[in-house]
């Protein structure tokens, strides 16, 4: 079955969806290649495996190599985590009380390219659970990957998640999260989203339960023709629900950035309180990013706020550092890293802002030429 | 040799013309002090002598040990010597004021050829400084001013330029929203750094500042250009008589310039 895949391929119906607006050229070019299935039992090449074998994770660790899960490289034994896989291939992660898991899901490269699909459904009945979600592929990989994940969380359950989408410029990745929260659950998100031909993320909350909360952050910084497409919506479906999205953006060169957020309260949500930020930079005049907040009330005792921008750098900011002795360069590269980091400052567990941090590092635009 | 000499100094900001044959010497060593009412251009002139994108020198010119400045980058000045206390110091959340200052140092010592800080002799030396400004270390650990109070912002900009060590520092009413105690400090860091071979800059608009930093001469700004220069005794005149009373000892300067 093709599944999210399927759906993504599904040609002009989809590309004709206003959520795809922004879309729909990097879509249509996508659905341009001969897709093949991707192998599940490609061969790992060390320099990624080096990527993800962080030893703070050893012994909470699935990876998935081209969307199949590989024995060989998993071990999740001290996680907490119950994996079952069912008939249709589906797995499910399901928690009782505290666990911690490392997700790889590893991109290789084959002779044609290839695409792989997968679907997941984490379940956290109880407790506090964090799970690591890391996107890597090899250069060159020309592999189109859709994962699809359901989670539940139950009552006063919370769950942490870290995504790193750590994209190769050849791959692409469609990920779809839709999440239901009980009551008093907690869900804490955190994406840093670099790389990659095209990344699309559609994370559907539902705060279907009393004092639910949701806090989503994240940064997606591009250069080159790269395309982050992110799509948050998040229902208010309960009394006294909470949420707090917190996004910033980077574009260099001709690079694509999207980050559609909508928040909608249901009748009778009342006590609801919604806060969405995005701001964004662009470094080139070439680049482009779209905000779109978007927010629909249908309750009265309600707090909501949003604001999006999109902006240059400071200007002033530029001046003060480089009147101190630091170089335009280097200054320019304090200022976008400064910018991004601005998304990491509320994770509480201190020790995961180190990958997200490296990975930004890494990614952040160094030299582009001021718009 | 003047270390900063500023001949006949025309600047225009988004098309007005703000500062309108500007000339000043410092010398080594010297305390110049330079009042005004608002809207003069005492704050133009600290931005001209930085280097600020969008002040146009349409005439005069300003050299520096012999160099024409105005040909160097803002990094390049800085690099130099110069050191610019802003009146209004920018928050940049997000960049830690460690790392800032780090990169500030060593890119300086690296322009200039000197050998560049380790962490560990970075901050021994950032503790010794703290130390004088009676600053708190955990000022280190966050962002640059942001969340800063306007006193912490002020102090914060004293002790860059006690870390940075300049020979030319021009504070940019560093006094303007600091009560007594700050002004104090700030005015401690100050004169704890004054040698033969630094000289300061200090624009200011109100004379209380110089009641602690004292200086060597004292300079009037009224509509562009200095109109009279003295020594700290003017500071005084001018806070018993206000700006008006320059303004009517201008008015024959500039009957003088339209007849010439």
């Amino acid at each position: 079955m093709d599944g999210l895949l399927g759906e993504f391929g599904s040609g002009d119906a989809l590309a004709r969806a206003e959520s795809w607006r922004y879309s729909r050229h990097a879509l249509r070019a996508l659905e341009q290649l001969p897709f093949r299935n991707a192998a599940g039992n490609a061969q790992l090449p060390l320099a990624l495996i080096e990527r993800f074998d962080w030893p703070q994770t050893r012994g909470h660790r699935l990876v998935f190599v081209n969307g199949a899960l590989a024995a060989a490289h998993s071990d999740a034994g001290t996680s907490g985590a119950i994996v079952e896989t069912a008939a249709d291939g589906a797995h499910t992660i399901r928690f009782r009380g505290k666990g911690t898991l490392h997700l790889v899901f590893a991109n290789v490269a084959s002779d044609a390219p290839s695409r792989w699909n997968t679907t997941l459904h984490i379940r956290v009945e109880s407790g506090k659970v964090c799970v690591a979600e890391q996107h890597v592929g090899t250069e060159g990989a020309d592999v189109l990957g859709a994962l699809a994940s359901e989670i539940t969380l139950g009552d006063g359950a919370a769950l942490q998640t870290a995504t790193l989408g750590d994209l190769p410029g050849s791959a692409s990745l469609a990920r779809r999260t839709r999440i239901s929260l009980g009551n008093g659950a907690v869900f804490d998100s955190t994406h840093a989203l670099c790389g990659g031909r095209f990344q699309r993320f559609d994370i559907d909350a539902d705060l279907a339960g009393a004092k639910a909360h949701l806090a989503s952050r994240g940064v997606f910084a591009l250069r080159g023709r790269e395309h982050v497409d992110v799509h948050l919506d998040v229902r208010h479906a309960a009394r006294d629900t909470t949420s707090d999205v917190l996004w910033r953006g980077v574009a260099d060169a001709r690079a694509r950035g999207i980050l559609h957020g909508a928040i909608t309260v249901a009748p009778g949500a009342d006590g609801a309180d919604a806060r969405l930020e995005t701001k964004n930079l662009l470094l080139s005049p070439h680049a482009e990013i779209d905000a779109q907040p978007v927010l629909e009330i249908h309750a009265d005792e309600v707090k909501a706020s949003h604001g999006a921008t999109v902006g240059a750098l400071d200007e002033r900011a530029l001046f003060y550092l480089r009147s101190r002795g630091v170089p335009l360069a280097a200054a320019r590269s304090l200022l976008i890293a400064g910018f991004c980091r601005a998304a990491f400052a509320r994770i509480e567990a201190t020790d995961l802002r180190g990958p997200f941090e490296a990975l930004l590092d890494a990614h952040l635009p160094q030299n582009a030429e001021v718009a | 040799m003047a270390m900063l000499k500023i001949d006949n100094l025309h600047v225009r900001v988004a098309g007005k013309e703000i500062l309108k044959g500007l000339s000043l010497e410092v010398n080594p060593g010297e305390v110049h002090a330079i009042m005004g009412p608002n809207g003069a251009g005492k704050s133009t002139l600290g931005y001209v002598l930085a280097g600020r994108e969008g002040y146009e020198v349409t005439q005069g010119r300003i050299e520096y040990d012999g160099r024409n400045l105005l040909e160097l980058e803002p990094e390049a000045r800085a690099a130099a010597g110069m050191f610019l206390a802003f009146q209004y110091p920018v928050e940049i959340p997000g960049v830690n004021n460690t790392y800032f200052l780090k990169a500030a140092l060593n890119a300086q010592r690296k322009a200039r050829g000197e050998v560049e800080l380790d962490s560990m002799q970075f901050l021994k030396l950032v503790r010794e400084k703290l130390a004088v400004l009676q600053l708190k270390e955990d000022l280190l650990n966050r962002a640059v001013n942001a969340g800063f109070s306007g006193g912490e912002k002020k102090r914060n900009e004293i002790f860059q330029m006690a870390l940075l060590e300049p020979r030319l520092a021009i504070l940019d009413e560093t006094d303007s929203g600091l009560d007594i105690d700050a002004l104090k400090m700030v005015a401690d860091g100050v004169n704890a750094m004054r040698s033969a071979n630094r000289a300061f800059v200090v624009i200011t608009h109100y004379q209380r500042l110089l009641d602690y930093i004292v200086p060597d001469f004292v300079h009037v700004l009224a509509d562009g250009r200095i109109v009279e220069s003295g020594d700290a005794s003017l500071a005084l005149k001018l806070e018993e008589h206000g700006y008006a009373w320059i303004a009517q000892r201008q008015a024959p300067v500039e009957q003088r310039a339209g007849a010439a």
